[in-house]
């Protein structure tokens, strides 16, 4: 923790974010269960909010600093906290429902190394919290994820698509079988529990469904169903309605990444104080990423 | 005990799409209440812990040719499920309605208009050997008469129904500043958020205008203030240095000069106060009862087309107040 959290006069961050709901819809998809707690990291980069599962799941939304209409960012180190998530996204959704494209401050840390956040409007209505953190448990496995070879494995879907093949794989359940093959180049997912079902995504058949496919050799990978949800099953509705796409990668041992891009744009209502650089910006992304560990066991998840 | 009255249409248009619909999301059960020259909807006035709302109108803002009498000093009251009440209202609107289309388009046709009638009455219910006390609507269809019948508790008893009375004319005091609630509907969206963070708000008035509401919990506190707002009785001037203050300072200074109140409530009470809005009020002031008794909201209408209230109608909540030690 930086020296400067003994001071409230100068907080390692005070920052202000014109558009509550996109970064609510973006922390929203993290939220795969009740009760989950959340680490978040502050850097001069922006804000890094890590949540994860068991030791086998883990997620982190991306904040970058051109979300921000301001950042200031005045720690040594990287300060670190913890809140309750769901805490943490009720509260500012809290915020979001003023009517109108309300600014808030996010101030860290407050006179009790609480979270601050509060309205930027007019003298007559302010809406503000305090949110108490927590020293953060250390993540359990902040690895750095490798690629599983000298070219990527990795294919960019339709996040509406894969969301989809995911929501049908819930009848089989389980575990799911991920198997990418370079001829014919094609994404498969394979469930086998209560019965079988196959959802294959062949690059020839559907180009704009599959692109940026990379794959050199045959791989195949189990993971564990209710992991694999996790990954979309919050997705916001924004994504779809963008045609967004989901970028997934296989790295060293299996291990799954699932990248997905949500919208922090700011609504399309014209503002009085086109001022800061990055408020100008057309699009303004927040970046998740999922990370899912494979199932393993003795005759299964080789890489052939 | 007779109960007989016609609906006149602005009473069917009052209670369908304004009364009911808000009533409904308080609870589903409430008394009503007739005398000589009103009629009331009454939520918890007997049973001490939920919200207490109360309706009152004129018997002419509902009615036509209304009759009651009872050896009760011509008062009648019981309770009624406002689910049932509406759906057999609304059907009766419909059947009416057409009728009152089909029968209007005739030049010199049907000369007795049509109305819908509401009368209490004793029927045998299907299946059973004792009559049952009954709310009855009846309107004439293109081809039929259609009647609705709405069951209903025994009427109260004449002790109960002092009881009720007393209970109604307790709860008619003002609190001495009322403040008039800036958007209901932004609010009542704002107080739903907030019901994810706790269950307990605490509400502060002040007589500068100033509404502070705040959930706290061990960990978090959440709270919103709206200042400058229209105040109804004793206010006061603000301090002027306040401006750059925290709204939590500023809430306890005014708290210490005795310009402010404070008082917790359920979240969940507030919430179901501000549906009120269903109501489709003109205005509505929250205020903080004497020694912070309770919290109330009075809604205002307007006689429509004008800024001026219609005293035929009245709205008002009282919000009970929980004990900060129990809480």
């Amino acid at each position: 923790m930086s020296s400067s959290a003994i001071e409230p006069e100068s907080p390692d961050l005070v920052c202000q974010l014109d558009n509550v709901q996109g970064v609510v819809d973006a922390l929203n998809s993290v939220r795969w269960k009740r009760g989950q707690d959340a680490v978040l990291e502050l850097s001069e980069h922006g804000i890094v909010l890590i949540v994860e599962e068991t030791a086998c799941l883990q997620a982190k939304v991306y904040l970058q600093r051109e979300l921000f209409v301001r950042y200031e960012y005045s720690a040594e180190g990287r300060p670190r906290f913890g809140v309750s998530l769901g805490l943490f996204v009720d509260c500012l959704n809290t915020f979001s429902v003023q009517g109108h494209s309300s600014a808030i401050e996010i101030r860290y840390p407050g006179p009790d190394m609480q979270l601050l956040l509060k309205s930027v409007e007019t003298s007559d209505s302010c809406t503000y919290a305090e949110i108490r953190t927590r020293i953060p448990d250390t993540i359990s496995w902040d690895y750095n994820f490798e690629p599983a070879g000298s070219t990527p494995l990795s294919f960019t879907v339709k996040s509406a698509a894969l969301k989809e093949a995911i929501d049908d794989l819930e009848w089989p359940g389980s575990s799911i079988h991920l198997i990418l093959q370079p001829t014919p180049p094609s994404v498969t997912f394979r469930g086998e529990g209560h019965g079988d079902l196959q959802i294959d995504f062949m690059c020839y058949a559907n180009t704009d469904l599959l692109v940026a496919f990379h794959c050199d050799r045959q791989v195949s990978h189990r993971y564990k169903y209710k992991f694999l949800r996790a990954t979309t099953s919050r997705l916001p509705s924004s994504v779809i309605r963008d045609n967004r796409g989901s970028k997934l990668t296989i790295g060293r041992g299996g291990m799954l990444k699932v990248q997905h891009l949500v919208s922090v744009a700011k609504p399309a209502i014209p503002h009085p104080h086109v001022d800061s650089a990055g408020y100008q910006q057309p699009s303004r992304i927040a970046y998740i990423e999922f990370f899912v560990k494979p199932e393993v066991d003795e005759d299964d998840g080789n890489d052939t | 005990m007779k109960f007989k009255a016609f609906l006149t249409d602005n009473g069917v248009n009052l209670l369908d799409k304004r009364f009911l619909p808000a009533f409904e999301k308080i609870g589903k059960i409430c008394h009503l209440y007739a005398t000589r020259d009103h009629i009331y909807f009454l939520h918890n006035l007997l049973n001490g812990d939920g919200i207490q709302c109360i309706a009152q109108f004129r018997k002419e803002a509902l009615f036509d040719e209304y009759r009651i009498s009872s050896q009760n000093d011509d008062r009648i009251s019981f309770t009624i499920d406002l689910v049932l009440l509406h759906r057999a209202l609304h059907s009766i609107i419909s059947i009416y309605t057409e009728f009152s289309a089909s029968d209007s388009g005739v030049p010199g046709g049907n000369s007795a208009p049509n109305r819908i009638q509401i009368k209490l009455v004793k029927k045998l219910p299907p299946h059973s050997q004792q009559p049952m006390p009954f709310l009855t609507f009846e309107t004439k269809g293109y081809k039929s008469a259609v009647i609705q019948d709405v069951p209903i508790s025994k009427p109260l008893s004449r002790s109960d129904v002092l009881e009720l009375q007393a209970a109604l004319d307790m709860a008619q005091d003002l609190p001495q500043t009322l403040i008039q609630v800036p958007d209901m509907h932004q609010l009542q969206n704002f107080v739903e958020k907030m019901k994810q963070v706790g269950d307990v708000l605490n509400v502060s008035i002040s007589k500068y205008g100033d509404l502070h509401l705040q959930v706290s919990t061990t960990l978090i506190t959440l709270g919103a203030e709206f200042r400058k707002l229209s105040v109804i009785g004793e206010q006061a001037q603000s301090p002027t240095d306040d401006q750059n203050l925290s709204a939590q300072s500023r809430t306890r200074i005014a708290l210490q000069r005795g310009d402010a109140m404070t008082v917790q409530v359920s979240i969940n009470h507030f919430f179901k106060s501000l549906q009120c809005h269903f109501a489709k009020p003109d205005c509505a002031f929250y205020g903080i009862a004497q020694q912070g008794a309770c919290l109330t909201v009075v809604f205002q209408f307007f006689i429509p087309g004008t800024h001026q209230t219609d005293k035929a109608i009245s709205l008002h909540c009282r919000l009970p107040v929980l004990d900060p030690g129990a809480s």
